[in-house]
């Protein structure tokens, strides 16, 4: 549980992966990420990046930052998951240019673009955006909000 | 031996750059030890005013690669409107993205963390072959390459031939 890096083969890819991601920190890696948890219970603070370029850890956040970042976090766990199930269309997560391997968990965007989960939400809490097709993430699912 | 996913993921291009090294430029490590710090040789692109030249430039990863892009730096002298004085490059996909709330139409020209070795220094190539002049990091160059050519181009030239002599010694 908590490592979608599964080593049940050495060929070169598992080992160029090594062992176990430094973000690899969810309990839970199909679930909500890990963010949330991590700004309630704050024992170790996490950074956050109210904009792509700017690092900050909760308790430097203004309170505006933390309104923008909560929504993000809530943004991000409506985007649907799910684990590599061996599936030949989709192959490679392009962020860590790595191969999917059965059991990854997996993150999928409006656009229909997928990447590991660990790979694609570093990313989304900085920037909202599908980084093979550019499409802004939040707009795709307002509009579903709006037509649901 | 646990590495950070942003030291496997140079590795990782630095292997297949040597395994099927891409034309116009060659790709290494500035120091072996430094899988952070990269040193790539352009070749001048054909049929632009930096035909026949060797630039080396030195590219300086961040610990949150992918995340965050690099930043690059001509080492050897050269005369750009895109490349400042220091030879510090600034083109837009290096940038990181700006506030999600407004930059939706320009995202497609700022970093992603799709971007490699390769597809930045293909961008960087296309930009020795057609400079934007819109925002110029090097002013004078701009105000050459718009106003006065012939002498942009003798400055290019000189450049082209220096590039030459460093290589050959
Ligand atoms: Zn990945
Ligand atoms: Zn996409």
């Amino acid at each position: 549980m908590g490592n979608c890096f599964k080593r049940s083969t050495t060929d070169d890819i598992s080992l160029l992966r090594g062992t176990d991601s430094v973000r690899e920190t969810s309990s839970d890696p199909v679930g909500p990420p890990s963010y949330q948890e991590a700004l309630s219970v704050q024992s170790t603070p996490p950074l956050y990046h109210p904009s792509p370029s700017v690092t900050r850890s909760v308790t430097q956040l203004t309170e505006e930052e933390q309104i923008k970042i909560a929504k993000r976090i809530g943004l991000i766990q409506h985007l649907p998951t799910g684990k590599y199930d061996g599936c030949k269309k989709i192959r490679e997560c392009v962020i860590c240019m790595g191969e999917f391997m059965v059991g990854d968990a997996l993150r999928y965007l409006p656009c229909m673009h997928t990447y590991h989960v660990t790979c694609i939400d570093d990313w989304l809490m900085r920037s909202l955006t599908c980084p093979s097709c550019m499409e802004p993430v939040d707009a795709a699912l307002l509009t579903s909000y709006e037509t649901n | 031996m646990s590495e950070p996913q942003s030291a496997l993921l140079l590795r990782k291009q630095l292997a297949e750059l040597n395994k099927n090294p891409v034309e116009g430029f060659s790709a290494g490590l500035i120091d072996d030890n430094d899988i952070y710090r990269w040193e790539v040789l352009i070749i001048g692109p054909p049929d632009t005013l930096y035909e026949g030249g060797f630039f080396k430039c030195h590219l300086y990863f961040p610990k949150e690669y992918p995340l965050r892009p690099p930043k690059m730096k001509f080492v050897t002298e050269i005369w750009h409107p895109n490349i400042d004085k220091n030879g510090d490059v600034c083109i837009s996909i290096l940038h990181e993205p700006g506030d999600d709330k407004f930059g939706y139409e320009k995202a497609s020209e700022r970093w992603l963390p799709v971007h490699t070795v390769e597809t930045i220094l293909i961008s960087v190539i296309s930009m020795l072959a057609d400079p934007n002049d819109e925002s110029p990091a090097n002013v004078d160059a701009a105000k050459e390459w718009r106003e006065a050519y012939t002498e942009f181009k003798r400055k290019v030239a000189r450049c082209v031939r220096k590039s030459q002599e460093q290589e050959e010694c």
